[in-house]
């Protein structure tokens, strides 16, 4: 699926090597010309063997797993069929799951970008210590998921929390974020948001600063002001970028587990007592390792990964579409050389949206 | 898309004269208490929560529940850490956090800008559809293959090491992929004929001119494989628990010390430093890796 | 060429990197040297749960072996450990040499209670009358080996704030407050006239939230969650069912403090008189303590510990020291088991933690029925005595595989729900049978 999105490599023909004479040194020749055949291959080697023991094999295997009954202490007990997948298919739990992850993503992505855009916006300016505060915007992103989690639970704990005593010494009502569905997702989208937008940030920011400044320039001798300009000048170019964010975050949002998983640490059921904000993933480790049960969880497994696949082909398809109607868009309303400007960025946009799900990997929590 | 390096536009440089026009139209003006309230609120926003842990964490606990929480650190910090180091192997998780970091960004850095030169620059039969599949497996999520990687990690008897934690992050598509990206604009074909034509051969073409040209993608690739695999927490919790890395120590402390909040959050503040030094040494460099679009568009 | 046998020499060097480190990581475990003298240096891993008071006994036992370190790793309740030990088990590394498992979660590990090793052949068959004798029956599987020693059993009291009671108008006298919930008859329905005399007294709840009463209402059962004869025995259990009516009606009606369990806001709802009575197996005495200490109270604070439990007498939990055939020191980890379950050991642990002695040598020891730091804190309670007299009729119940399964992720919800208000009796009911139906009778 892939494949369309992938640019014509520039393809450069190194020259082919140079002939010897063939009578001359002809061990040595073949020996080269072994080297320039076989090293790309070797080069290439160590991904792809890699790739092959710890993606394709586990991936092929969870799949016959997840065709049989299998507990975790006892091991397999018995092929079963597809008997796991339409269990889970009908199980509330796994739908109750994805909500959760949808949800929790849809309350992460968000203001996230939102955030994003402003901090970016603001650091866009002419400020003094340029340095000093774009890193002072990083500062969240070297806490770790897991100390995020572990500051903010106590933060959010229901009774005597720090947010909820706050609350109450203005006589407003607590917030149950620990027992009830909406106030959870929202408590964990926070984790996410503190640690994440500051990074976004910086890449939009990278994204506005590559608008030429001369374009501003003709446009405020237009008289556009500076509001304007953002709306109709800088918001249209960084689209790209923000489209970018967004699906890093989807990859990554649908993959969340440390959050939840020591959110509440003294509950029984992981994700909450009516698992209120038991993520996919979360619901997979409870499946396997507490539930004994890794038919099952092999079977939720390749379901959240078709899902993946899924989102990242609409992901594309949208970001392409949005990416090619903006470059119309812009042909209309910007200027020559925005344009063009633009019409690169929608090129590199549309290029590299599923590598994006890479840099997901690195959101990986 | 993600290696092409966007340059930031030229600071402006205060001292650089500027043409005159461009002042009148407040383009680069020196913006005002607005922007730098905002980006006060900001860095208190970004920092709070970390002092508050310091204060919590330097406090009896009873204060985690007092209504208006203590504005400044009290002075138990240095016994609470003593709690950490007694509940769990705080330097050992460190240590084994380093070194799974330092093996992993190596690995990765080292085969990712292999692969990647391969694919940017040697011609070879099937580049193009291994490539393809290279950016497919993006898109195939490690994690969901934890079951059977557990089992064969069981099988193999390597649970408990930490090679079971690195092995599978040894290299990835997003790092091969990357380097590919960047590798393809900056080397010039010609750089690589002549180096040919001198008789060098394939390996030491690239050791004299494809890692040269790499660096600036390998250090920011470095980083951030540094980061992912310093915060990775499912597949260490399943596979070392009882040798941790910092992460899973650091989960290991909260479900210890449940009563005791505070020693949950001076660890949570100790094993924050590490990184909190390194951004202070490199952060500038992250900064601009980021910016750079390196991970990103 | 001899840049192409460099290309090679690389791909050998990386290749052998990467077994180097495979082969480090393998023996990473330590040594597996074939258990040596007894006095080779050897360090014992111990993984426990909740409060069970060893600290000192470690370092006692350090002190008499000096080859000998122990390495402790606690683990806040044992449903965590649960998770904690079933992760390991399957990874098949990672046990430590001493594994407590807690009487809730004995049947799961009696799945594969072949991993785990046959302590009479290490000397338990000489010590086997220490313990009382449906301790040991419990730690033996179906194949007669014995594969714990019993550390504690869980027999409940009650314990309750004096301040709190004072303030309400009831009695403060651990003796009358004994007689005011009924004493030896004392039924669910006694305490919950009481707590409702309470809470029309104060307008507060009487007890943290409804999942440890529960947990008592089912465990003073002939049959729990479980029928001895292995099947389920929730659906349509008469007497379950009307228990969780009464225990419903009485949450609903504001007696509930709605508190998280295990967390209870830090402890600091144990100091402020969020709730007064509070459900205590002689383990859960170290708990309150803990909990009231780091919230910032004391004994000051007026906890104490009545001779009473309404419904008759009940268990809850106590565990069990067992040796995972993953260690590399069986021998040395059965004596440490054995000395951490010997009499002395069990009463000096109980004077921490409150553990009762599942030993019955320990049971009547002065260090248990006297004065200690337990008992100072309770008021000057002699809750050794109270815990041996509340043992008294307590039988060991049938536990099934997925008993802590049903106690924390089928009812455990249900409870919330009533606890929060969300729902009520019968309705959690019904939300429970269908969490059993979908967790347990179909998984």
């Amino acid at each position: 699926m892939t494949a369309t999105l992938t640019p014509p490599p520039a393809t450069t023909t190194p020259p082919p090597p140079r002939r010897a004479p063939k009578d001359k040194q002809p061990f040595r020749h073949r020996l080269s010309r072994f080297d320039v055949k076989a090293s790309p291959y070797i080069y290439i080697a160590p991904f792809f063997i890699l790739f092959g023991l710890v993606g394709l094999f586990p991936l092929g295997y969870t799949f016959v797993v997840s065709l049989n009954k299998w507990n975790l202490l006892t091991g397999p007990a018995g092929f079963i069929g597809l008997d796991n997948y339409v269990a889970e298919l009908n199980d509330p739990f796994f739908w109750n799951s994805l909500f959760n992850t949808v949800s929790i993503f849809l309350l992460s992505a968000i203001p996230q970008l939102v955030g994003a855009v402003l901090i970016a916006a603001v650091l866009d300016q002419n400020i003094r210590a340029k340095t000093f505060w774009r890193m002072s915007v990083l500062i969240p992103y070297v806490v770790t998921p897991v100390a995020v989690t572990l500051i903010f639970s106590s933060a959010f704990d229901e009774k005597y929390g720090l947010i909820n005593n706050l609350l109450a010494s203005f006589h407003l009502d607590p917030v149950m974020w620990k027992t009830e569905t909406f106030p959870s997702h929202v408590a964990i989208a926070t984790m996410v948001n503190w640690r994440w937008t500051g990074y976004n940030a910086l890449i939009l920011l990278a994204a506005m600063q590559a608008v030429p400044r001369d374009i501003y320039e003709s446009a405020a001798l237009d008289g556009a002001g500076a509001v304007r300009r953002f709306f109709s000048m800088t918001l249209p170019s960084i689209r790209p970028t923000m489209i970018f964010v967004i699906i890093t975050a989807t990859v990554g949002g649908l993959q969340i587990f440390t959050e939840p998983k020591l959110f509440n640490p003294t509950t029984a059921t992981p994700g909450g007592p009516q698992r209120q904000y038991q993520t996919t993933v979360l619901y997979l480790w409870d499946l396997a390792f507490n539930r004994q049960n890794f038919g099952k969880a092999s079977a939720v497994a390749w379901l959240l990964f078709l899902i993946i696949v899924l989102f990242g082909v609409l992901n594309f398809l949208v970001s392409r579409r949005i990416a090619s109607t903006e470059a119309r868009v812009s042909k209309r309303r910007m200027t020559k050389l925005l344009n063009d400007h633009n019409q690169q960025k929608t090129d590199r946009a549309a290029q590299g949206s599923l590598a994006v799900i890479a840099a997901a990997e690195e959101k990986r929590s | 898309m993600t290696a092409t390096i966007t340059r930031p536009r030229a600071e402006a440089d205060p001292a650089a004269p500027q043409p005159k026009s461009r002042k009148p139209l407040g383009i680069d003006r020196r913006p005002g208490f607005l922007t730098y309230g905002l980006l006060i609120a900001f860095f208190i926003g970004g920092t709070y929560p970390l002092y508050w842990s310091f204060v919590a964490g330097s406090s009896p606990s009873s204060v985690l529940t007092d209504t208006w929480p203590p504005l400044l650190p009290g002075g138990l910090f240095w016994q609470n850490v003593g709690a950490v180091m007694d509940t769990v192997p705080f330097w050992m998780s460190l240590l084994n956090s380093v070194v799974v970091s330092a093996i992993i960004t190596v690995s990765v850095v080292f085969f990712s800008t292999l692969a990647g030169y391969s694919f940017a620059k040697l011609k070879f039969r099937g580049r193009e559809g291994l490539l393809v599949f290279v950016v497919a497996t993006l898109a195939v999520p490690t994690q969901l293959g934890i079951i059977p990687l557990f089992m064969v990690m069981k099988q193999f008897g390597w649970t408990g090491s930490l090679g079971a934690v690195v092995v599978p992050t040894l290299v990835t598509a997003f790092g091969v992929f990357f380097m590919r990206q960047y590798l393809v604009d900056v080397i010039p074909e010609e750089l690589i004929e002549a180096a040919r034509v001198d008789g060098a051969s394939m390996i030491a073409t690239f050791w004299h001119v494809g890692i040269p040209a790499a660096r600036p993608a390998m250090a920011i690739l470095g980083l951030f494989t540094f980061m992912t695999a310093w915060t990775d927490y499912l597949w260490p919790l399943l596979v070392v628990p009882q040798n941790p890395t910092l992460q899973v120590a650091l989960s290991q402390l909260q479900s210890a010390k449940y009563v005791d909040y505070s020693i949950v959050l001076a660890g949570a503040v100790l094993a924050t430093i590490p990184l909190l030094v390194l951004f202070v040494l490199a952060g500038r460099q992250l900064v601009s890796g980021i910016m750079a679009g390196a991970v990103k568009g | 060429m001899k840049f192409s046998r460099r290309t090679k020499g690389l791909a050998a060097v990386a290749s052998a990197a990467a077994f180097a480190l495979l082969a480090t990581g393998c023996s990473g475990g330590g040594s597996s040297t074939a258990a040596g003298s007894s006095t080779d240096p050897i360090t014992l891993t111990v993984t426990t749960f909740n409060t069970m008071g060893y600290d000192d006994l470690y370092k006692q036992y350090e002190a008499a072996h000096p080859n000998i370190t122990i390495k402790a790793t606690n683990i806040d309740t044992g449903d965590n450990a649960k998770t904690d030990w079933q992760t390991k088990q399957a990874a098949g590394a990672g046990l430590p040499d001493v594994q407590a498992v807690e009487e809730g979660w004995l049947s799961a590990v009696m799945q594969v209670s072949d991993q785990f090793n046959d302590l009479s052949q290490y000397g338990a068959n000489d010590i086997k009358d220490r313990w009382v004798d449906w301790k040991l029956k419990q730690a033996t599987d179906s194949n007669g080996r014995i594969i714990g020693y019993g550390s504690d059993i869980g027999p409940e009291g009650l314990c309750y704030n004096s301040a709190a009671f004072a303030a309400a108008g009831l009695p403060t006298d651990r003796d009358a407050v004994a007689t005011l919930f009924g004493g030896d008859n004392a039924t669910w329905d006694d305490y919950f006239a009481v707590g409702q005399k309470y809470h029309a007294a104060t307008g507060k709840a009487f007890y943290d939230q409804s999942g440890f009463l529960w947990n008592a209402m089912v465990n003073q059962q002939k049959e729990g969650y479980y029928k001895t004869d292995g099947s389920l025995n929730v659906d349509g259990n008469a007497d379950l069912k009307a228990l969780w009516g009464k225990l419903s009606t009485a949450t609903t009606s504001g007696l509930s403090a709605n508190q998280t369990a295990w967390d209870w806001g830090k402890g600091k709802a144990f100091t402020d008189g969020t709730f007064s009575t509070f459900v205590c197996p002689g383990w859960m005495l170290g708990v309150v303590k803990g909990q009231v200490t780091s919230a910032g109270g004391s004994a000051a604070t007026g906890w104490d510990f009545a001779n009473v439990f309404p419904g008759g007498a009940a268990n809850w939990g106590g565990s069990f020291l067992t040796v995972p055939t993953q260690s590399k020191h069986p021998q040395e980890a059965a004596d440490l088991a054995a000395f951490l379950t010997s009499a002395d050991s069990e009463a000096a642990a109980f004077g921490v933690a409150g553990t009762f002695p599942s030993v019955t040598a320990a049971q009547t020891s002065p260090a248990v029925t006297g004065t200690n730091d337990l008992s100072t804190f309770f008021n000057n309670a002699p809750v050794g005595q109270i815990l041996a007299d509340r043992s008294k009729g307590v039988v060991a119940q049938y536990k099934g595989p997925d008993d802590s399964v049903i106690q924390s992720q089928v009812f455990g919800p249900s409870i919330q729900e009533i606890d929060s208000g969300k729902a009520d009796g019968p309705t959690a009911w019904n939300n429970a049978i269908t969490l059993l139906n979908q967790l347990v009778v179909n998984k």
